[in-house]
């Protein structure tokens, strides 16, 4: 059936609106740090058929999961054997997922008996078992990194709500009020948008918002096919490098072959590393999600919404058992790492076709920061994401200290964590002078974040990159500043690795820093009032930092 | 004799009161000297300023400062360790696939910031102290050369215990006694660093200007033979004598929004409404809100030009939906409107000042819901044939008449508006049903049916002379100070004493301050408590209404929070699971000297009663009534007609029927 312009566009924006309300009450709601402050979470809303027709724009590397995470559901559980009070439930990275603590929970939403949609909430959860509370750098497999929920169905009243499901859960968990908590607001999320949609195909009929979902994939894919399609056709190769594999010393590289055909783009990543003993490497769905979300970000316009249909014109694919589609029992905890360089050799390859788009590769790293208590009372578990600098951009330096592309999270107030997390104290964030690239537009700022330990049995357990090799710069840019991280303790400098586990004592202070973005164009080419304000401000014109 | 005068972009707006009745003014403003302009006002009104016994004062002085960069210039001293806070932020991105972010600019910047030794733990505890030696020394060397106007200081955990940002600003008053110098704990005494440095920064950014221009209003005022009582607007919808605000200048950030909404409550309260929603569309932008029981819902932080402010403001959501919003197709073939605006110039293409664009004023005179002859009272003169023009290729696109796409265009500003008060009521668990809808500036009551429509709101409640709401608005607000605090507190028998001391010492302190500015607040409080389940981050709002605070007991107070919790979340856990108190804020009110009576601000009709206009909606062609505010009969009028109103027009569509109420209001009601 054809809708009229204004009820397709009225549907079009009510939907994109719920997903957010969703997001933005899942927050709000939330228990976990992780969650509530920093924000790592995703919602979405589905059609009849559980293809993705509106999200939230939150954390970029979650949304394209949705669909993969609920096909696999599907497959044992069809559509047309849900019920009135089901959910289903997948964390697993061989079934679509990403990395044991996302969490993916479906409601599907019925209307009269007729199935009208599937609303999805995904969450990092602070801790699903393992080896070691929050994270565990030392993981041989992902049995080893927590517990699986293989994806499932079970009946919200029956299986949650006190029942054996929330019991497995939080006998499984170290810290259950906090998982307990985060799963209700993701039940919660997923109701709230089920009665948007409910009131939405009361007011409109079912079968005109049937329509205008088939009319939302549609559109989203017309506007990334036009995009393309403005975009030169030929081959295109890229590649990017892991420091490495976090037991060794050797590089690992990433290669993308990337052909624009028309209104198409193919992606394939022969040629990269084979798959790593250690948690660095990325589900498949990972891999698929880091791709697309670059060709996104640079070929086509940020309004687009990105929903199933923006994925049809472009195709990812990995040799199965390298480091982008790994064999399983592999353990992918670190996923985000491998996926950064996915975004650097993709923008690198498409640095060729279309280099007035591009920016320069910028710090591009997950760099994990989780401190663990065991006190009288259990575990309390602090974590936190950091980004670094961003690639400069042909008009503009990278922006400073800033969650890097494929995530968003927020930092957590140091008022706010002094008062969660009494073992310890943080003495110093601020930005990095000169970890910025030069270049006549300067690479972002990187951070450094210094903590002092106040109790005993405290774990830092961290995962990062770019110890080794720093972000290039473009156009004759320089590169950005690397990361380190060390302890201090009684005079005496104990540096660390990038992805380790270590011991900490009361009164060590513990330095996080992380690194900048890579400049843009010749460094003799910057304006001199950006030197001047940069040296006047201290950004520049230091040593050390 | 008493006045009202609200500076806005455009037009400086005046309502006087007397025993006369009312009279109101018009006068264009005068951005670069705003205090011109309303001294414009007074004589263009025939004002004698030493008859004015009260003049209340709305600006966007303060908003603009801030947005066009022309505050103080600030120093900034904060905590060893965390010079950076301002350009650190929160670390996420406003925009996820945006290559190219940059974070909003604060008003500081970093070579102005200055790190001092000291330092609180969580609790208040004193870890190291001020280095008070230090710190003068500090302070000498950078004061040295008079580059400063205001200073600015934020501690970590100084909302636990203000003493070291006192002593700091002890010492900087001792070495530059002129400056102004602002404490994050005075501030806004509460949690989260980041969001405290700004609003404390922004207070001391504005703080001069403020101060200058209440000085030079005050001067000028009094050199005219002023003697009366001269106040200002705050972004919390209540007013503050002029010589207080010169010194707490960031509460006055967001007054011109706040007075239209006071306007409003106000202005039907006669008429017995107390639940409603407010709509006022302007030119780039319509802003919501809703009160219910006659409150105004005060939100504990908003943002200017993205950085954060931690003042309590009247809870509005804005939206791109004005008569300049452009109505475009993307290029996925998508019809848009907004939120891109024509903005006052150029302007909708009807305007003839270069807009080249279709705007909704255009598709309002394509279909016939505004018309060209009376357009703004007949004042202004508008080319009905560049709206065709403009819209024509829009109308090939999508294959539809002229009058189609306009109409279209329309109905898309209306679900964009419709979204907005979405946001401020089903998103917080009210239910649209329960209220009326209240609309006012230029195209709200043109709207205002079909967006009703869409909520299921039945009643839509037109206020008389709905152009000049804001500056009647000044005229019937209360005088208010609100006072908030963090104090972090589990909600338990042994606590509870303890949390009713904290309200019972705010509403001390707020009614304190006011009787400091000779002003005597009453016995009713606002008091909110932000509250959440131990382990969440977020609170959720918790007003005690006329709750008697010693009858307060701990389950009474979860209880009240289980409630809000469930309106908001659509859950609440189970009966005892832990609650905490975050912060509190309490705000003292005094009513104005006497409440008048709802000035009968009836406008002349812009024509005679009893003709037809035709005009397109919905794909129907209508022949509706056209008459003025005064045309309406005691009998109710059905729709379709269009009501001229000096500068509104108000639509009332098929199903609809008008009456005019004795307080002058226009009521549409749904027939059934």
């Amino acid at each position: 059936m054809a809708v009229s312009p204004v009820d397709q566009a009225v549907i079009t924006r009510a939907l994109i609106a719920a997903a957010d309300e969703m997001g933005v009450k899942l927050i709000r709601s939330a228990h976990s740090p992780v969650v509530r402050e920093a924000q790592d979470c995703s919602a979405a809303i589905m059609d009849r058929k559980g293809r993705v027709v509106a999200q939230a724009d939150l954390i970029p590397i979650q949304l394209g999961s949705v669909t993969h995470t609920f096909r696999a559901c599907l497959e044992h559980h069809p559509l047309e054997t849900l019920e009135e009070g089901d959910f289903l439930i997948n964390n697993d990275p061989y079934a679509g997922g990403q990395h044991l603590p996302d969490i993916f929970l479906f409601s599907p939403i019925f209307l009269d008996n007729v199935l009208i949609g599937v609303t999805a909430t995904v969450v990092h959860h602070i801790d699903l078992g393992g080896g070691a509370p929050g994270l565990n750098p030392n993981a041989g497999d992902v049995h080893e990194e927590g517990i699986t929920f293989p994806p499932s169905r079970y009946s919200v009243e029956r299986d949650w709500k006190g029942g054996p499901f929330e019991r497995l859960v939080r006998a499984n968990v170290r810290m259950p009020e906090a998982t307990i908590g985060d799963i209700n607001a993701q039940f919660a999320a997923n109701s709230v948008g089920g009665e948007r949609l409910k009131d939405l195909c009361r007011k409109f009929s079912v079968d005109t918002v049937f329509a205008a979902m088939d009319e939302m994939l549609d559109y989203s894919e017309r506007r990334v096919r036009a995009a393309i399609a403005a975009a030169p056709d030929g081959t295109y190769t890229g590649e990017a490098w892991l420091d490495d594999d976090g037991r060794g010393d050797e590089p690992v590289p990433v290669r993308a072959n990337l052909t624009i055909d028309g209104e198409a783009i193919s992606v394939d990543f022969t040629g990269t590393a084979a798959q790593v003993r250690t948690n660095m490497n990325s589900p498949f769905a990972s891999t698929v999600s880091s791709a697309i979300a670059c060709i996104k970000a640079v070929l086509t316009d940020p309004d687009i919404p990105f929903n199933e249909g923006a994925e049809r014109a472009i195709t990812v694919t990995a040799p199965y058992g390298s480091i982008l589609n790994p064999k399983p029992p592999a353990p992918v905890r670190a996923r985000l790492l491998p996926s950064y360089r996915v975004v650097n050799s993709v923008m690198n390859a498409l640095a060729k076709a279309v280099p007035d788009r591009v920016i320069a590769p910028g710090f591009d790293t997950t760099t994990v920061s989780c401190l663990s208590h065991r006190g009288e009372d259990g575990y309390n578990i602090y974590l936190e994401i950091f980004g670094g600098g961003f690639g400069a951009g042909p008009d503009n330096d990278g922006c400073d200290a800033v969650d890097s592309m494929l995530s968003n999270c927020s930092n957590i107030p140091i008022e706010a964590m002094e008062s969660d997390y009494p073992f310890f104290r943080v003495e110093d964030y601020s930005l990095r002078s000169d970890s910025g690239g030069a270049g006549r537009q300067r690479g972002g700022m990187g951070f450094q974040r210094i903590y002092r330990v106040l109790a005993e049995n405290v774990t830092f357990a961290t995962y990062g990159d770019r110890f080794r090799i720093a972000p290039e710069g473009v156009f004759g840019g320089s590169p950005g500043a690397k990361a380190e991280t060390f302890v201090e303790r009684g005079g005496q400098k104990i540096p660390l690795a990038s992805k380790q586990q270590f011991t900490l004592q009361p009164d060590d202070r513990l330095v996080v820093r992380t690194g900048g973005g890579g400049g843009f164009g010749p460094p003799s080419d910057r304006a001199a009032a950006l030197m001047e304000t940069d040296e006047a401000d201290g950004f520049t014109g230091n040593t050390g930092s | 004799m008493r006045v009202g005068i609200e500076v806005g972009g455009t037009f400086t707006d005046l309502v006087v009161v007397d025993t006369h009745g009312v009279r109101t003014a018009k006068v264009p403003s005068t951005p670069a000297r705003p205090d011109e302009g309303a001294m414009h006002a007074i004589e263009a009104a025939g004002l004698d300023p030493a008859a004015i016994e009260e003049l209340v004062h709305g600006s966007t002085v303060a908003t603009n400062a801030v947005l066009e960069r022309k505050g103080a210039k600030v120093c900034l001293f904060v905590t060893r360790g965390t010079r950076d806070l301002l350009l650190l932020q929160r670390h996420d991105r406003g925009s996820i696939y945006d290559l190219h972010y940059r974070k909003p600019e604060p008003v500081v910047a970093r070579r102005d910031t200055f790190e001092i030794d000291e330092r609180l733990s969580a609790d208040g505890v004193v870890i190291s102290a001020l280095d008070e030696k230090a710190a003068e020394v500090l302070v000498k060397k950078m004061l040295a050369n008079g580059e400063y106007q205001a200073a600015a200081i934020c501690f970590l955990h100084s909302y636990t215990d203000p003493s070291h940002e006192q002593a700091l600003a002890r010492i900087i008053r001792a070495a530059a006694p002129a400056m102004t110098v602002s404490c994050s704990s005075d501030v806004t005494r509460e949690f989260r660093e980041y969001e405290r440095a700004s609003t404390t920064t922004l207070a001391a950014y504005v703080q001069p200007v403020i101060a200058g221009y209440v000085t030079r209003f005050s001067d000028a005022l009094a050199a005219r033979g002023f003697k009366g009582r001269f106040s200002i607007m705050q972004s919390n919808g209540g007013r503050m004598p002029a010589e207080a605000m010169a010194r707490n200048a960031i509460a006055a950030l967001f007054s011109g929004p706040a007075a239209g909404v006071i306007g409003a409550v106000r202005s039907v309260a006669g008429a017995g409404y107390s639940n409603l929603i407010t709509l006022d569309m302007g030119g780039t932008s319509t802003d919501v809100s809703l009160i219910a029981d006659g409150q105004l819902e005060l939100a504990a932080m908003t943002k200017i030009d993205g950085l954060p402010v931690k003042t309590p403001v009247v809870d509005i959501v804005t939206v791109g939906a004005g008569g300049g919003s452009i109505a475009w197709a993307d290029d996925g073939g998508l019809l848009r409107v907004g939120p891109r605006s024509a903005g006052a110039t150029p302007g909708p293409a009807c305007y003839g000042r270069g807009g080249e664009v279709p705007t909704v004023t255009d598709a309002h005179l394509i279909r016939g819901t505004l018309r060209s002859d009376t357009f703004l009272g007949g004042k202004m003169t508008v080319d009905g044939e560049a709206s065709q023009r403009v819209f024509s290729t829009l109308a090939d696109q999508f294959g539809l008449s002229l009058e189609e796409i306009a109409d279209s265009a329309i109905r898309l500003a209306d679900a964009n508006i419709v979204r907005a008060i979405q946001q401020v009521s089903t998103e917080r668990g009210r239910d649209p049903r329960d209220y009326v809808l209240v609309p006012f500036g230029g195209a709200g009551p043109l709207h205002a049916a079909r967006v009703a429509e869409d909520l299921n709101i039945d009643t839509v409640v037109v206020p008389p002379n709905a152009g000049v709401l804001s500056a009647s608005g000044l005229l019937l607000s209360d005088h208010v100070h609100y006072r908030t605090r963090t104090r972090r507190r589990r909600v338990t028998d042994a606590t509870i004493g303890d949390i009713r001391a904290t309200v019972a010492e705010l509403q001390e302190e707020a009614r304190d301050y006011l009787a400091s500015l000779d002003i005597e607040a009453g016995t009713d409080f606002d008091r909110v408590l932000e509250m959440r389940y131990v382990g969440q981050a977020f609170e959720v709002s918790v007003a005690l209404g006329d709750l008697d605070l010693n009858a307060l007991g701990a389950d009474d107070l979860s209880g009240l929070f289980a409630e809000a919790h469930r309106r908001i979340f659509e859950f609440a856990k189970a009966h005892g699971d832990p609650v905490e108190v975050v912060s509190f804020r309490v705000g003292a009110k005094a009513p104005p000297p006497e409440v008048p009576a709802s000035p009968a601000l009836l406008s002349k009709p812009a024509s005679p009663a009893g003709r037809r206009t035709r005009l397109v909606e919905r794909g129907e062609v209508l022949d509706a009534a056209l008459l003025a505010r005064d045309g309406l009969g005691d009998a109710a009028l059905s729709g379709p007609a269009l009501i001229e109103d000096g500068s509104a027009t108000i639509y009332v569509p098929p199903g609809w029927a008008a009456t005019l109420d004795a307080e002058g209001n226009v009521i549409l009601k749904r027939e059934s």
